[in-house]
């Protein structure tokens, strides 16, 4: 096939395709709705390292992970969740909450929207660890 | 003279098909409210690492071809173009696929390319268009070279090859449950290839197969969908990221972290490249069995049920 027709085929399908999934709200990022839903989205990424308690952020964006082996972080990847351990993590404050970045290619920034107290709280326990 | 035959590019004029099919599944989810999900940025990272394919298949396609040109001068054997040599050479390069599939995902040099089809954690036609960008440095060209040295035309194994992954695209999908049982039982389907998606310890490196089941069910690699049992979808450990450069080379940078590590021996460093993705030569990482294993410890009821057996 040509590519004069190949390529503007592609470029048009795959942008009308993710332009028709934002327009019918397909977007919209996970969130979680309570302690225990953060805990089974760390539980199914880390099943050997159980969950001792898990603090959800003010809006469920978001949650701190105790465990044994030091903290870690669930959040929304898309619809759906992921979940990483926390050390050799970078850690900057921003006016919004808190900035990780992670020597880890496949998450190498996390975004965490925080209120103040949040922040604070959250930064003081990533730091112990760290 | 069969030096100059030729057979259209098969997967390239999918392209409307592909596009028509996905407007199609999802107007029936969105109508029906079952049947599949779709979210933004996942598909749109699909459809780019779908597109991604079809543009390293253009730039680097030359390398296999070639490769395949030269078995094809050294070989005295020629079969012909019949609709039977055609028909044989599919069901030999399903057999090919089946292998390929399989190295894909017990090598780590090949699950490198191979991961990013199942980096999504979602199942729907999208998912099937996440194709690999670096197929071309697995190598796996060679696993055809049997059926190129047995007569059969290159040009006729390529487009075997794209009719192989064309049949591949309707099976991503979670809006048809179970197809009638005599199809199950021969073919590829849905079902089948959620198993194979599946991150569930019950459903690790299941169901290989291309177009024909039947081959899992010879090589025991065969585990069926289980109706208490969902397929969660995605990686054993989930990436962080859409973006498509990070999916298409984490598995390869990763590789490279470890073959480079200080201090470990020749054996080591062959082994992070080429044993089973989860291989380490401490034991700090798990591959299937250990985590097959870690599952019975916590739910010894699933013992000798189908993946556990
Ligand atoms: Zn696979
Ligand atoms: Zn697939």
């Amino acid at each position: 096939m040509p590519l004069s027709i190949l390529l503007p085929m592609v470029v048009i399908g795959v942008a009308g395709i993710a332009v028709l999934l934002h327009v019918m709200g397909l977007s919209q990022p996970r969130r979680f709705a309570d302690a225990d839903e953060a805990r089974a989205a760390w539980d199914r990424e880390f099943p050997e390292i159980p969950a001792n308690a898990a603090t959800l952020c003010h809006d469920g964006s978001a949650a701190l992970i105790a465990t044994d082996e030091g903290p870690g972080v669930v959040w929304p990847m898309g619809a759906d969740s992921t979940a990483r351990r926390i050390d050799h993590a970078r850690i900057e404050r921003t006016t919004d909450g808190l900035i990780l970045r992670l020597p880890d290619f496949t998450a190498p920034r996390i975004r965490l929207r925080l209120d103040g107290d949040e922040t604070t709280e959250w930064l003081d326990r990533l730091e112990q660890s760290a | 003279m069969s030096d100059q035959i030729t057979y259209p590019d098969v997967v390239n004029f999918a392209v409307p098909f592909f596009i028509a099919a996905i407007l199609i599944e999802l107007t029936w989810i969105v109508l029906k409210r079952r049947g599949g999900r779709y979210e933004t940025r996942d598909a749109l990272t699909s459809l780019i690492m779908g597109a991604g394919n079809v543009a390293s298949g253009i730039a680097l396609g030359f390398i296999a071809w070639g490769f395949f040109l030269v078995l094809w001068e050294l070989t005295p054997l020629d079969l012909g173009t019949s609709a039977w040599v055609v028909l044989l050479c599919f069901v030999l390069d399903d057999l090919r696929y089946y292998w390929v599939h399989r190295f894909g995902h017990r090598i780590r040099w090949v699950w490198a390319s191979h991961v990013n089809h199942h980096s999504s954690q979602h199942y729907n036609l999208t998912t099937a268009l996440r194709q690999t960008w670096t197929g071309t440095f697995t190598f796996m060209m060679v696993v055809r070279a049997p059926l190129i040295l047995l007569g059969f035309h290159p040009a006729m194994v390529l487009f075997c090859g794209g009719l192989n992954l064309i049949y591949q695209f309707w099976i991503h999908t979670e809006a048809i449950g179970k197809t009638p049982r005599w199809f199950e039982a021969v073919m590829n389907t849905p079902s089948h290839h959620r198993v194979h998606h599946g991150r569930n310890a019950r459903y690790l490196d299941a169901n290989y197969a291309g177009v024909f089941i039947v081959w899992d069910k010879l090589f025991g690699t065969f585990v069926p969908e289980q109706e208490h049992e969902k397929p969660d979808y995605g990686l054993v450990h989930n990436l962080g990221t859409f973006n498509p450069l990070r999916v298409a080379f984490h598995e390869w940078l990763s590789i490279f972290r470890d073959v480079t590590r200080p201090g470990l021996s020749l054996r080591d460093r062959l082994g992070y490249a080429f044993a089973p993705p989860g291989w380490s030569h401490d034991g700090s990482r798990g591959m299937t069995p250990e985590i097959k294993a870690c599952h019975l410890a916590r739910h010894p009821e699933d013992r000798d049920t189908p993946g556990f057996e």
